[in-house]
């Protein structure tokens, strides 16, 4: 029988892996929620976020802070990407129709994969985990990173920084609003095209992030951000796109249910995944916090 | 007079706190012209959404030639003979008029499932005769976004005629038609009841429609139905007046 | 007379059918081969097409079907010593039954949600054979998957591509103009409309997810043999996007236009792997392209202008005749 600690133990990693969905996946969904376009390419961002910190770290080499310094350069680095993609893509797209937009985010996917292949090659990358998270911390005796609570610390300021933004602020009421009626809130009087900007900045930024954020935990690798993708549309698809108490509470079913499923068969950890999303669509095809779409 | 082919018992729904329709008890006689109306937000097409499927009720029955058709699908209700048009037009934007309404017989009929011969050789006959009754003919090869609003509305009229229904539900048929679309519309409609038996259920702002054609007006009032009988009684009805003249009390 | 304008009509039709016939006594054995990827990535793509320009459903999951009818193909004839044609069949069943599960929670969603779950179960058929190692050989796939004896010159491979390409195309072709094609196009046109007259949406959206992932199956499993091996590759969401590419280069709209499109990139990747191995970005770079000169596709643009050209000609006719 498996005992409670090893179980807590997994649970604990569970919620880490949950913690890191959340930042990725929160990005994903906010840009949905707002602009009803799902970015693909939010996963390049992502993985060009997690490179950038590998380099910006290599070439500051400064002890302690480097990586903190990299991960919000890389952040800002990304938020200008986003800028980029949205004023020059994505923007002369919206009176199209959404495959168009879908399919010029893929090209994006498609152009930073080669650029990651260009500048960075093909090889694994990684980073030291950071002080004062180097070490690991004891619990019913078994260690566990502290890298981790800080991926958890991190995901908890994300929670409550977007549930601020999108439930206390007039911009989260306009959020709300264009996410409801874009027409509406236009005939407000208020200038949606740099609200749409600003929320896929915004959205850029959590991806640049949540690569930086990454970085010290595995390997930096092409194809990294395929895996992540996938990942957060499990994650959206549960939860309910563009819904914030949705994507919480898919990331963490998605890693509650991969921590648990590595346990049991590591191969097909993912496998387990879908099978609870095709659960969860058989019982709400729009997922638990989604609207349907008539 | 003729039996019911639709019926109502104490149909009700509600949108969250919202009651849109309230406990509406109301027979559909066959062969019979029949207007829902009443002011804006009483209901009327939730009312329509709750007979053809297109919503669940939240409590009460329907029932159709007799049987209940309460727990049945949108499209099972359709192939039983229930079609309807749609208050915004509803067509086939990049399909001609001709395939659009051959779409209706397809459906109808049960062609839908045929994987090899060729969609045109099915119901040549009965489409042309559909396109001239409702008087697109001439535009059978145009495409259903380039005719005028008016031939949409018509167009989406003849596609319903496709399924060859026994009772036909219009949302606001001559919306947005000019003087004299109106006036050939309710001619075909009065034609479609007297030739085909045709039922027609409808809704319409245009009062001058709803008594020029109808011979059983209902009149829903915040989704409760407050008077039901022949042109003459709804007129002359105080409550119907009191609606309508003595504004929202 | 009559005669006259059928040939007229269908002579191109004739002409590239002959032209494939004769092509491997006049092209190099390089060519015949890039022919043969081009063809069997054109019925992929015309399966996708089925979804994506007639019924209006964006599948990015659909290598996972065209992986695997070549996974089954490659397992029945390396491990079970199967014979090629029961193997080709068992390839096109294997793909329908998984089509068949997959889009029984597919065609519940539409639009976006409909993309992202062919991708996300796309995905999850990749990630089972790519980390079930014992069983399909994981990363590494499955190599030495050979045709039989009168099937491995290049040539003779290229004929039964052909035939079977050939006879596929004439297949879809009749498919989108039955009755199950018009009901397909009215679906994608609008849903609701078709729904209230009569027609049951999803299950017409399954029949046609079956359908396409049975042909997707089928360029998979006639690939395998004829490239001797098979990888993990084929399931991923790249090879998903190269027919959504081909449709929109070619134009959704336009029955050939995926082949048009998938014959582009197939001699275009042939040509630039010859200097570079940034493959991806020349198809990003490509999307973009068309998505903003040229909406509609090539096929989709040259229809478009056709039918102007044609309306001109009818109303001119129409004016003669009322004048």
């Amino acid at each position: 029988m498996m005992s409670f600690d090893v179980l807590f133990n997994q649970f604990l990693s569970g919620i880490a892996r949950a913690a890191l969905l959340f930042l990725v996946a929160s990005g994903l969904s906010l840009t949905f929620g707002v602009l009803r376009v799902l970015n693909f390419s939010h996963g390049s961002l992502y993985m060009l976020g997690a490179f950038v910190t590998y380099s910006v770290w290599k070439v500051l080499l400064i002890p302690v802070v480097g990586f903190y310094i990299a991960t919000i350069l890389a952040s800002l680095i990304m938020g200008l990407i986003g800028i980029l993609i949205e004023f020059f893509l994505l923007r002369r797209l919206y009176a199209r129709g959404w495959p168009e937009q879908l399919l010029a985010t893929y090209a994006i996917v498609l152009i930073i994969t080669d650029i990651v292949k260009w500048g960075w090659g093909g090889e694994f990358l990684s980073i030291p985990r950071p002080p004062p998270f180097k070490g690991a911390v004891f619990l019913f005796g078994f260690p566990f990173p502290s890298y981790n609570f800080f991926v958890i610390l991190l995901g908890l300021i994300l929670v409550i920084v977007l549930w601020w933004l999108v439930y206390k602020t007039r911009l989260g009421d306009i959020i709300r609003a264009a996410a409801h009626d874009r027409e509406m809130v236009s005939a407000l009087g208020i200038p949606i095209p740099w609200l749409f900007t600003w929320i896929f900045v915004l959205g850029s930024i959590i991806a640049g992030l949540s690569g930086a954020v990454t970085a010290p935990f595995g390997s930096i690798a092409l194809g990294m951000d395929i895996e992540i993708i996938v990942e957060c549309f499990a994650v959206v698809v549960i939860g309910g796109m563009g819904s914030l108490p949705g994507t919480l509470l898919g990331s963490f079913i998605v890693g509650q249910v991969y921590a648990f499923g590595i346990m049991f068969k590591p191969e097909l950890a993912l496998a387990f995944i879908f099978m609870v999303m095709a659960a969860v669509l058989i019982i709400r095809p729009w997922g638990i916090f989604g609207r349907p779409e008539r | 007079m003729a039996e019911p082919i639709l019926q109502t018992f104490n149909i009700t729904k509600d949108f969250g706190k919202l009651r849109a329709v309230n406990q509406v008890n109301l027979d559909v006689k066959k062969g019979d012209i029949h207007a829902i109306i009443g002011p804006n937000g009483a209901g009327k097409s939730t009312f329509f959404n709750l007979i053809t499927g297109y919503h669940k009720v939240t409590e009460g029955k329907v029932f159709y030639k007799g049987s209940e058709i309460t727990p049945l699908p949108a499209y099972q209700r359709c192939q039983r003979g229930i079609t309807r048009s749609f208050q915004i037009t509803s067509i086939y934007p990049k399909l001609t008029v001709y395939e659009s309404v051959l779409m209706g017989l397809l459906a109808h009929r049960r062609k839908t499932l045929t994987f090899f011969p060729s969609a045109k050789k099915f119901f040549k006959e009965e489409v042309w005769k559909i396109l001239e009754d409702v008087g697109l003919a001439n535009q059978a090869n145009v495409l259903g976004e380039s005719i005028s609003h008016g031939d949409k509305k018509r167009l989406e009229l003849a596609i319903t005629l496709g399924t060859e229904p026994e009772i036909l539900l219009l949302d606001e048929p001559t919306c947005g038609m000019s003087p004299e679309e109106t006036e050939s519309t309710m001619i075909f409609i009065r034609r479609l009841v007297n030739e085909k038996g045709l039922t027609i259920l409808f809704t319409e702002h245009d009062m001058s429609v709803v008594f020029g054609i109808a011979r059983r007006i209902s009149v829903l009032h915040q989704g409760t139905l407050i008077a039901d009988g022949t042109p003459e009684q709804v007129r002359n009805s105080e409550e119907v007046q009191r609606v309508y003249l003595g504004g929202v009390a | 007379m009559k005669n006259r304008s059928w040939l007229k009509k269908n002579g191109w039709l004739i002409l590239l059918i002959v032209g494939f016939l004769i092509a491997p006594f006049v092209i190099s054995k390089f060519y015949i081969t890039i022919l043969c990827e081009a063809m069997v990535m054109s019925l992929f793509a015309l399966s996708f097409n089925l979804l994506f320009g007639y019924m209006g459903q964006l599948s990015f999951g659909q290598a996972a079907f065209y992986g695997l009818g070549g996974y089954a193909v490659a397992m029945l004839m390396t491990k079970l010593q199967f014979n090629f044609w029961l193997s080709l069949v068992a390839g096109v069943g294997l793909a329908s039954l998984v089509g068949l599960i997959v889009g029984y929670f597919c065609v519940r969603l539409r639009g976006i949600y409909f993309a992202v779950l062919t991708l996300a179960f796309g995905q999850l058929i990749f990630v089972i054979i790519f980390k079930w190692h014992d069983f399909t050989g994981g990363d590494d796939g499955i190599q030495g998957v050979f045709p039989p004896e009168y099937l491995k010159s290049i040539e003779a491979y290229y004929y039964l591509i052909f035939f079977v390409f050939a006879l596929s195309t004439l297949v879809l072709w009749r498919l989108v103009n039955s009755p199950f094609g018009q009901t397909l196009k009215a679906m994608r046109e609008n849903s609701e409309r078709t729904e209230f007259l009569g027609i049951h949406i999803a299950r017409y959206q399954l029949i046609a997810f079956v359908i396409a992932a049975a042909f997707a199956g089928l360029a998979g499993a006639i690939w395998v043999p004829f490239y001797r091996s098979v990888a993990p590759s084929y399931l991923t969401w790249i090879k998903s996007g190269e027919p959504v590419m081909a449709a929109i280069l070619g134009g959704p709209n336009v029955f050939l236009g995926p082949v048009l499109g998938m014959f582009i990139m197939t001699f275009i990747h042939a040509y630039i792997l010859g200097f570079t191995h940034f493959w991806p970005i020349i198809m990003g770079t490509i999307i973009l392209i068309i998505i903003f000169v040229l909406p509609g596709g090539i096929l989709g643009f040259a229809k478009e202008k056709l039918k102007e050209k044609r309306d001109i000609q009818n109303q001119e006719q129409v004016g003669r005749r009322s004048g």
